[in-house]
């Protein structure tokens, strides 16, 4: 009985050590003074209004929104059949191929960009966004290989094999068999690789220039120069977003299982 | 296999996939690889890697970074492996809550998540007011900008992903293989060292290699905890780059980090049970 | 030339190393043909093969006159019904059992009656709006079935169909199939690791063995008369005894076991090839022995291991020399008790083979 309470024990500071800090920016974030102190004094909801008008938290939020959306999708078709071969074929050289596949994510992302802005931006002169939503495919691509890879093994071939005995294409059995049985994998992988996206930063630090920012990259440069309770607020409304989507897709997809 | 008569299908459905990757991500790699290599009148030159291996700020940073990934390393698997049984153990609704407040620090903006250890640890974050009020310390210590917040924001990054791996690793040894070992006399703490140890040992290589690359790679959390003040890797290469506009320098350093991950990624995955059990 | 012929097939999963070897088969119009055997023997890669999901290396695939080798099996005209029922999850049984139809335009305002039809055949009628989740095992294999009954299609492909289902369902849909073929009249080939689904089934039965054809015939052929050792023993025959033939005159053979005489009386007409003096093996069941403490005709002395009684009946174990026996006998143990008994076998019940 010792043993486990002390298991209990270790397990209870581990997870103050990791969520007590998201308590700690919520509270700040309500604080009525400038300077950040502990507890603060008082309470008001000023730097949630400045958060909203800051044109540059707007412009960049959107930003961040398109290039994940863009960067997914892309990964996504380019990643689906890239699981279905992983799951449905043999072929020599699969294991090289594999890791081939899988190296956007191991490769530092700082390289990944940096070596992007080198070659595209500066040699080929392509521009900075198109650099931005090409970096974040990449990056997000082995995710999407690998979350809907994990449900195509679970959906038996067999089904697959009885849409072709009844006369469909392998083409049509794909559409009109696999793809309605593996929705919530797609949907699980579209999730992670979007919230990939959207918090990245070091892809997206050496694409971004001149009107072109990410919000992780503009709140790092309005840290920089400002010290407030703004940030505080930001980050408190995108942890309350991030809690929102793992509650709601835990609950029905069961996510954690893909990470 | 052979399947449905289409047998080079699977060619058409991969190559999207490897001509994205071949153009999007591998060629721009080569292409800062063969940079790094080249001579100042052109030609293949090892100079640069001179100029960075010799410069005493590259080799502090470089010894630091691997000194830091070393101590988060350690305290991830200590705190890691009791919580990962901890959570294992438990029934699937309650694990499914804890699982859930696992990944929600991987989840967050790393920029949110970082930031919050600023109010803790800053002049006047929690710590430097709790002691400075209970009289302990009469003005408030630097805790911010040093190598020490670093680890403290590491650790809470890299422990979720090092829970995750056990997780999965020790959901796979069954209940009954343990109760086998503690019928035949193991204690509770000899068959968690002899058991369940050496069965999830996979998983802990795979979370050892993800966090010590991880630790080596990270540019967010030294970004904000540490600052110009203290550089790692990551953000020297950044301000070699984007403040200094040394972008040879930049490129060596691109290229040593790509070389230590994938050593430290193909090494530790070397390791097999068999050569410790 | 037969409704379905395989000629000189090599096929299998990895190129250059097929689990059929010069492979040949053939099957007559409205015939239920099992192949029968173990994991391994090469039954479903035929199957696949016929289906058309593996493609043959070599040799000829024909059916119904028509030359199948190399047509995708989205146009052969097979129903294939797979062990784990294999339904569109996302779909209804109603959608499900149209599927097949949509695929060959089938004329929408004629989808429904036939649907009804053959769920009606497959006593499923009620259930159309039901998803597979919905159903039990024994109703999935019926939509599974109904599914590929109703493109009426040349051949029916079906892969251990029941295995996945209880004791009593199996009996259950074992009559059903029995009955729909009947009625039908469909090709069929059965695959089944089970003998009694195949004995009770199959007009033919094909016994299978790492990729070659161990024996063909009617049920009652395998059964009584298996001719290679591998069907004796997979049929039942799971005692085997060494021994030397010493004489044969016409179907009565004296066998010679460690000094004791034992005499064999079959009909089979692989007995031509035995000759005095051959060393042979005796096959017998376990169930088609007496046992007795007194010394009987046709009887070996065998030392007992243990018995185990299981009320209807008692189950021996023994051994003669080094090999060991299996003995069940109806009712209750032999009266007496004693390490040893006599163990004796009908004549007529003991196959005898030349040992290879």
């Amino acid at each position: 009985m010792k043993r486990s309470k002390l298991l209990l024990f270790i397990t209870a500071v581990m997870f103050v050590f990791l969520l007590g800090p998201f308590l700690v920016i919520i509270i700040s974030s309500f604080s009525s003074n400038a300077v950040m102190r502990f507890p603060p004094e008082g309470f008001s909801l000023q730097w949630y209004r400045k958060v909203l008008n800051i044109e540059m938290f707007r412009t960049t939020f959107w930003m961040s929104l398109k290039t994940g959306l863009a960067a997914t999708l892309t990964a996504l078709v380019l990643g689906v059949p890239v699981a279905y071969t992983n799951v449905r074929y043999r072929y020599p050289g699969k294991n090289i191929l594999e890791l081939f596949f899988s190296s956007p994510a191991i490769v530092p992302g700082l390289v990944i960009g940096f070596s992007l802005l080198r070659f595209f931006i500066y040699v080929a002169r392509i521009p900075v966004l198109t650099g931005l939503y090409l970096g974040h495919t990449a990056i997000l691509f082995p995710y999407t290989v690998r979350v809907v890879s994990a449900s195509l093994r679970n959906f038996d071939r067999g089904i697959e094999e009885a849409a072709v005995s009844l006369g469909s294409s392998p083409l049509h059995a794909f559409f009109a068999v696999v793809l309605p049985n593996i929705q919530s994998g797609l949907v699980a992988a579209f999730i992670l690789a979007f919230i990939t996206s959207f918090n990245n930063v070091p892809v997206s630090l050496f694409l971004t220039g001149p009107g072109v920012a990410t919000l992780p990259i503009q709140m790092l440069v309005y840290m920089e120069y400002y010290f407030d309770p703004t940030i505080s607020a930001l980050s408190s409304i995108l942890i309350v977003l991030t809690v929102i989507i793992i509650q709601s897709t835990e609950k029905l997809l069961g996510i954690s299982k893909y990470m | 296999m052979n399947r449905f008569h289409f047998k080079n299908t699977f060619i058409l459905l991969l190559l999207p996939g490897i001509i994205f990757l071949i153009i999007f991500f591998l060629s721009p790699l080569i292409f800062v690889l063969m940079e790094s290599f080249k001579g100042a009148e052109g030609g293949i030159s090892f100079i640069r890697y001179r100029e960075v291996l010799s410069d005493p700020q590259f080799r502090f940073v470089f010894i630091r970074t691997l000194k830091m990934a070393l101590i988060v390393t350690p305290i991830a698997v200590l705190v890691g492996y009791p919580s990962a049984y901890f959570i294992t153990k438990l029934s699937s609704a309650k694990k499914s809550i804890l699982m859930s407040l696992v990944i929600l620090p991987l989840m967050t903006s790393p920029v949110a998540r970082t930031y919050a250890w600023i109010v803790i640890l800053g002049k006047y974050g929690i710590i430097n007011q709790s002691l400075t009020s209970l009289g302990i310390l009469r003005e408030p210590a630097r805790l911010m900008y040093t190598e020490g917040a670093i680890i403290v924001g590491l650790l809470q990054l890299f422990l979720p992903i090092m829970i995750l791996t056990l997780v999965s690793a020790m959901e796979n040894v069954q209940d009954e293989v343990e109760e086998a070992a503690l019928s035949l006399g193991s204690g509770k703490a000899g068959c968690f060292f002899r058991v369940i140890v050496p069965l999830s040992f996979d998983g802990l290589i795979l979370g050892v290699t993800l966090v010590f690359t991880g630790s080596i790679t990270a540019y967010v959390t030294p970004a904000i905890l540490g600052g110009a003040k203290v550089l790692t890797l990551s953000t020297l290469m950044r301000q070699e780059a984007l403040v200094l506009m040394n972008w040879e320098g930049a490129t060596v350093i691109a290229v040593i980090m790509i070389l230590t991950t994938l050593v430290l990624y193909n090494g530790l995955r070397l390791f097999k049970p068999r050569t410790l059990v | 030339m037969s409704f379905i012929e395989l000629t000189n097939i090599d096929a299998g999963y990895i190129k250059g190393n097929p689990v059929l070897k010069g492979f040949h088969l053939s099957v007559e119009r409205g015939e239920l043909v099992s192949l029968l055997g173990p994991s391994g023997c090469g039954k479903t890669t035929t199957l696949r093969t016929i289906a058309g999901f593996i493609l043959a290396e070599k040799g000829k695939v024909v059916i119904g006159g028509k030359d199948y080798t190399f047509m995708p099996p989205n146009k052969r005209n097979i129903g294939l019904v797979f062990q784990n029922y294999a339904l569109f999850p996302h779909l209804s049984v109603y959608e499900n059992v149209a599927y097949g139809l949509k695929r060959r335009k089938v004329d929408k305002k004629l989808l429904p009656g036939k649907i009804s039809e053959v769920l009606k055949l497959v006593s499923l009628t009620g259930f159309e709006d039901r998803l597979p989740a919905q159903l039990s095992g024994g109703q999935r294999q019926r939509v599974a079935l109904a599914r590929s009954i109703v493109i009426e299609p040349d051949l029916l492909l079906l892969d251990e169909p029941l295995s996945n289902l209880d004791a009593k369902l199996r009996d259950e849909m074992r009559a059903e199939l029995s009955r729909l073929q009947h009625q039908l009249g469909i090709t069929m080939i059965y695959v089944t690791h089970d003998q009694i689904e195949a004995l009770s089934l199959s007009s033919r039965i094909i016994v299978m063995n790492e990729g070659n054809i161990e024996q063909i015939g009617t049920p009652e052929d395998i059964y009584e008369r298996p001719s290679t050792p591998f069907v004796a023993r997979f049929i039942g025959f799971d005692n085997h005894l060494s021994g030397k033939l010493l004489n044969k005159t016409g179907d009565k053979i004296v066998i010679d076991i460690d000094g004791v005489k034992l005499e064999s009386r079959r009909k089979s007409d692989h007995l031509d090839s035995l000759q005095a003096g051959d060393l042979v093996e005796l096959y017998f069941r376990p169930g088609n022995v007496i046992l007795s403490h007194k010394k009987n005709k046709n009887s070996l002395k065998a030392d007992i291991d243990y018995l185990n009684y299981q009320g209807n009946t008692t189950q021996y174990s023994l051994h003669i020399g080094s090999s060991n026996i299996r003995a069940v006998i109806p009712g209750k143990p032999v009266d007496g008790d004693s390490g040893q008994i006599y163990l004796s076998i009908a004549p007529d019940k003991l196959i005898v083979e030349k040992k290879e």
